[in-house]
C-alpha cells in the first residue's frame, strides 16, 4: 500500500481520539485577545511612527536649536520640516492601506506577501528617517560653522594657527563616528525585534517561493 | 459584535472543531501549545467570520484560516511549558489494532511527518484530509502542478524512510 494511504487510514481512525471542547469553552476562547504577529507588527509600527515623530518634535525646542534661531536657519528648517511631515503622512497612508489588505482568508502565499509588504513600508520609513537624520545633522553642522559665534571664534583661532583643515576634518569625522554608532544601534535593535518576530514567516515564505521556482 | 452572530459562529466551530484540533496536533508538540494555537485559530476565525460568505463551505473556509494561522500568524507562546513530547502521545497507536509491521511503519511515518517543514506539513495535512490538488494549490497559493510535484517528492521521501 502507498505510504500516505496507510497514514490516511490511520489518520481517520485517530479522529475519534481528538479532544472535544464544549460550547462555553470555545466561547471563552473567542473572546480572548489575539497574539498574532500581525497584531505585533501593527503595534510596533505605530510605536515606530510615534518614536520618530516625537524625536523630530523634541529636537525643535532644544536650546542648541534655539541658539541660532534666525532667518537663514528658518529658511532651511521650515522646508525640511514640511518635507518630513509630508513624507510621514505618505508613509502612514501606505501603512494603513497595506495593513487593511491583510486577510487571513487569502491563500497562504498572498497573506505572507501582504504582511511582508506592510512591514516593508515601515522599514522604508525608518530608512528615510535615518537618511533624514544624516542630512539634517550635516546641514545643522554647516549652519553652526557659518553662524554660531562660539564656532566662529574657534575657526578664527584655527585659521590663525593654520589648522583649519584639521578642525574641519576632526569635526566631520567625529560627527560621522557618532552617527554611525547611533544608526548601528538602531539597526541592531530592528534586526533583533523583526528577526525574532518574522523568522518563521520568512522561512515559510521562502519555502513557498521555492516551490514555484 | 452581534450576539446572535457570535452564537451561530461558536456553534459552527464547536461542530467542526476537529479540523482545528488536527491542525494543532500537526504544528505543536505539547498540550499547552496545542491549546494556545487552538485559541489563536478560534480568534482569527471569529475575526474573519463577518466576512464569511455562504458560497464556500464553512469547513473549507476553516481549513484555510486554520492553516494560515498555524503557518503565518501564530507566535509561539511563552507560556509554553514542556510537557510530554508529541511523538507517542498525540498519535497513540494501539498495538492490538495492527500487526507489528504496520505499527512500526506508522510510527516511522508520523515521526517523519513531524520532521517536515511547515509548508510540507500543510500539503500532507490537506492530502490526508482528502483535499484534491486544486484545493491544495488554492489554499497555499501555489500552482496545481507544483503541488503535485511536491507531494510526489514527499511520498518518495516517506517511502525511503520506510524502506531504507
Amino acid at each position: 500500500m502507498d505510504e500516505l494511504e496507510l497514514l490516511k487510514k490511520d489518520w481517520k481512525r485517530q479522529e475519534k481520539r481528538l479532544p472535544r471542547l464544549s460550547f462555553d469553552e470555545i466561547y471563552n476562547m473567542v473572546l480572548k485577545r489575539s497574539s498574532s504577529i500581525v497584531k505585533w507588527i501593527f503595534i510596533i509600527s505605530l510605536l515606530e511612527f510615534a518614536f520618530w515623530t516625537l524625536i523630530s518634535f523634541g529636537l525643535k525646542d532644544t536650546e542648541a536649536i534655539q541658539r541660532f534661531d534666525n532667518q537663514e536657519f528658518r529658511s532651511v528648517l521650515i522646508p525640511m520640516s514640511i518635507i518630513g511631515y509630508a513624507i510621514l503622512a505618505y508613509f502612514f497612508y501606505l501603512f494603513f492601506r497595506n495593513y487593511r489588505t491583510i486577510s487571513v482568508t487569502d491563500n497562504a502565499k498572498k497573506l505572507m506577501e501582504n504582511i511582508l509588504r506592510t512591514r516593508r513600508t515601515v522599514k522604508q520609513y525608518v530608512a528615510f528617517n535615518l537618511i533624514y537624520l544624516f542630512i539634517s545633522t550635516f546641514v545643522t553642522l554647516g549652519i553652526l560653522f557659518k553662524q554660531d559665534d562660539q564656532f566662529k571664534n574657534v575657526i578664527n583661532e584655527a585659521t590663525a594657527n593654520g589648522e583649519l583643515f584639521k578642525l574641519y576634518a576632526t569635526t566631520i569625522i567625529a560627527t560621522l563616528f557618532l552617527l554611525a554608532i547611533a544608526i548601528g544601534l538602531i539597526l541592531a535593535f530592528y534586526y533583533l525585534i523583526y528577526g525574532l518576530l518574522l523568522k518563521r514567516l520568512n522561512k515559510n515564505y521562502r519555502e513557498l517561493k521555492k516551490l514555484e521556482s | 459584535m452581534n450576539k446572535q452572530l457570535e452564537h451561530n459562529f461558536v456553534e459552527l466551530l464547536e461542530k467542526h472543531q476537529n479540523i482545528v484540533h488536527k491542525v494543532c496536533r500537526l504544528y505543536t508538540n505539547n498540550e499547552n501549545a496545542h491549546n494556545d494555537l487552538f485559541q489563536e485559530i478560534s480568534i482569527q476565525l471569529w475575526k474573519a467570520y463577518p466576512k464569511f460568505r455562504g458560497d464556500a463551505k464553512f469547513s473549507t473556509w476553516m481549513y484555510r484560516v486554520s492553516l494560515n494561522t498555524a503557518i503565518t500568524l501564530y507566535r509561539k507562546s511563552k507560556r509554553r511549558v514542556a510537557t510530554q513530547e508529541f511523538e507517542g502521545v498525540q498519535f497513540k497507536i494501539k498495538a492490538e489494532e495492527y500487526d507489528d509491521t504496520e505499527e512500526r511503519q506508522l510510527k516511522l511515518l508520523y515521526s517523519a511527518v513531524q520532521e517536515l517543514n511547515d509548508i510540507d506539513k500543510a500539503l500532507v495535512f490537506l492530502y490526508l484530509e482528502d483535499k484534491n490538488y486544486k484545493e491544495i494549490s488554492e489554499t497555499l497559493g501555489i500552482s496545481e502542478v507544483n503541488a503535485r510535484v511536491k507531494m510526489n517528492r514527499i511520498k518518495t521521501k516517506l517511502r525511503s524512510i520506510l524502506n531504507p
